[in-house]
């Protein structure tokens, strides 16, 4: 008895931990924002001594936020968008079509998985140059999509093939064919899997930096987190400010994360356990 | 109005593995038609490629007279009942009954016509809003024949519908299946690996054993006529009893079971040169009384087992080398360890040759 309540304490104070490690910079950059530069200097984990609301205001009153929240929304959509369709009718192909050297084909997309990014800057420059991309948001999607279809499409194709097969059977003897099936069994089926890779998606553009430094040069173009840079001045960077604006920006994947955290739960540990 | 039938059909998978071996059949029109076998004896492919689902390694399909090798499943006119009952999960039961017509185009109006008398016939209509996870298996079965009756198809098939259902819902089930026969006499195939469903469902049944018929035929001749051992010993329960015996003639033909005389007064195949055969008997012919028997064969055993199973008693007992299993009224009075008289009624006698395992003997009476 007394060694079961040690070890739930140890549970708990591990999870308080790595729950800490999560929540700490969290709050530290909310916190900042209300905070004075002198103060963030001296006190950057604290409550803030004197809540200064204006550098909150004054990320909402220079307008250019909205536009740059506009184009990081718009990247993010058709991201996701995309990589949903692809994904999708690739990883259903996968599992249900078996034609000559499939399992090369797949491979070569997973292969993709273990290719860093940031590798691929400069033959990734070269190639969005080179098909006039450079400067326009299609630029900062294709690749992103590129880069999020191997991870998509291993977790769409273990979830479809642990779709019954007899499923495939009762709907071509009703009359589909592979499109139909698709279209009206497979993807009403796939909402879990497809909420997770969406979100995942969603997040990981919302949050890109790098590859939209690359692609856009003009500031209609750019994406929130290219927006710090206005906070970067000649001499000194203005901490606060930069968390305030932090934390406006990131908020919608917070929120949206929160929302779809069943889901996810559920499209990663679907068919562990016979539900 | 649909009759199908196989012509030397055959199933190769990859690896040479052949699992429907010149496989032939004709199903008429409004026949109920049942493959029975062992599991992996190539009854579910067969069906599978009459339905259009497998693909066909040799030989024709044909529906109606039309060879139907390359069609696909939906213009074949049929209509399948699977095992899972491969209900779509995101849908209704309606939705569900309704999906073929939805494919086919047809108006909502029109839908709605033909799925109502459906869902009346199969008392699904309070069900119709549900999701198919909120239905018991005997409900699940019905949305799954619903299915396929909504598109009133040609030909019906079956592959083990019942074997997911426990045995109180499955006697029910069956009942209903052959009374939805009856009523709409269509073709129907159904596969399974139950003899009871077999017998009691079919017109004929088709034996199966290794890609290969063994017998087609009424249950009624599979039960009483075999054509070989393995049907003699896959139908019937308890299972017939099989005896090795010396076969030799002289007035006429008899048999040896452990030094005691039986005289066959049927035909014996005179085309026969092996003196080895084995002689079958079901345990239900065989009686502990002579009373109902007009002219019985009487041989001499050991009790040695005796189970009370209610209405009868099974008991087994030593002849030889062999052992054999009897079926009795439970009112008659046996002890185990008692040599006693077993009454064989002659005309159930079989014997099987031990070369080709083919029947041998035709009893003279006739069968009831």
């Amino acid at each position: 008895m007394f060694a079961m309540r040690k070890i739930r304490w140890g549970k708990y104070i591990f999870l308080m931990l790595v729950a800490g490690f999560v929540l700490v910079p969290m709050f530290a950059t909310v916190l900042g924002g209300f905070k004075s530069l002198g103060e963030l200097r001296t006190n950057p984990f604290g409550l803030p001594d004197v809540w200064e609301f204006e550098y909150y205001a004054q990320v909402f009153a220079d307008g250019s936020i909205w536009l740059l929240m506009k184009n990081s929304l718009i990247i993010a959509f058709f991201s996701v968008l995309l990589t949903l369709i692809i994904g999708t009718m690739t990883a259903f192909t996968f599992s249900h079509i078996k034609f000559a050297g499939y399992k090369y084909i797949y491979n070569y997309f997973l292969i993709g998985m273990m290719f860093p990014a940031a590798a691929a800057i400069l033959p990734l420059f070269l190639k969005i140059r080179d098909l006039g991309l450079l400067d326009s948001l299609s630029g900062v999607v294709i690749p992103q999509v590129a880069f999020g279809l191997g991870f998509s499409i291993l977790l769409f194709r273990s979830f479809f093939e642990q779709l019954p097969s007899e499923l495939f059977d009762a709907a071509r003897v009703d009359g589909c064919s592979y499109i139909k099936f698709y279209w009206h069994v497979i993807l009403p089926l796939s909402t879990p899997i497809l909420a997770t890779v969406g979100v995942f998606v969603l997040v990981a553009s919302w949050n890109n930096y790098l590859l939209p430094l690359l692609v856009l040069n003009t500031e209609q173009q750019y994406p929130w987190t290219l927006g710090i840079m206005q906070y970067r001045g000649e001499y000194g960077i203005e901490w606060n400010r930069i968390l305030a604006y932090v934390t406006v920006t990131i908020t919608p994947a917070i929120v949206f994360f929160l929302f779809a955290q069943k889901y996810i739960v559920e499209g990663l540990t679907g068919g562990a356990v016979k539900g | 109005m649909a009759s199908v039938e196989f012509k030397h059909i055959e199933k190769i998978y990859p690896g040479n593995v052949h699992t429907v071996k010149d496989f032939n059949l004709k199903i008429n029109d409004g026949e109920f038609i049942v493959f029975l076998g062992p599991s992996g004896c190539g009854k579910s492919t067969t069906l599978r490629m009459l339905a259009g689902l497998e693909d066909i390694s040799g030989g024709e399909i044909l529906i109606n007279n039309k060879v139907v090798n390359d069609l696909e499943p939906i213009e074949r006119d049929i209509a399948m009942v699977f095992q899972s009952y491969a209900l779509y999960p995101h849908m209704s039961v309606y939705q569900n009954i309704a999906f073929a017509l939805k494919l086919a185009g047809l108006s909502k109006s029109e839908i709605e016509e033909k799925v109502r008398p459906v869902a009346d016939m199969l008392q699904l209509t309070p069900l119709l809003d549900r999701k198919p996870r909120a239905l018991s298996g005997g409900q699940r079965q019905r949305v799954a024949m619903g299915r396929a009756m909504v598109r009133t198809p040609e030909v019906f098939l079956f592959d083990e519908p019942l074997s997911n259902l426990d045995a109180k819902l499955r006697n029910s089930m069956r009942t209903e299946i052959k009374t939805l026969h009856k009523k709409i006499k269509k073709t129907t195939i159904y596969v399974t690996h139950d003899q009871v469903e077999a017998m009691t469902l079919a017109d004929r049944i088709v034996i199966l054993r290794d890609g290969k018929v063994e017998q087609v035929g009424t249950p009624r001749e599979i039960y009483h006529s075999p054509a070989n051992k393995f049907v003699a010993g896959f139908i019937g329960s308890p299972a017939m009893n099989f005896i090795p015996v010396e076969l030799a003639k002289d007035e006429g033909w008899h048999v040896d079971i452990a030094g005691q005389k039986l005289n066959l007064l049927g035909d014996v195949d005179d085309n026969q040169t092996d003196t080895k055969a084995t002689l079958g008997i079901r345990p239900c012919d065989i009686h502990i009384t002579p009373d109902l028997l007009t002219n019985p064969l009487v041989i001499k055993g050991t009790v040695e087992n005796l189970e009370l199973l209610g209405s009868t008693i099974q008991l087994t007992s030593r002849l030889g080398d062999s052992q054999i299993t009897v079926e009795a009224p439970s009112s008659h009075m046996v002890n185990e360890d008692e040599v006693t008289n077993f009454y064989i009624d002659e005309s159930r006698l079989h014997l099987f040759s031990d070369q080709t395992g083919l029947s041998m003997y035709k009893p003279n009476a006739v069968l009831e």
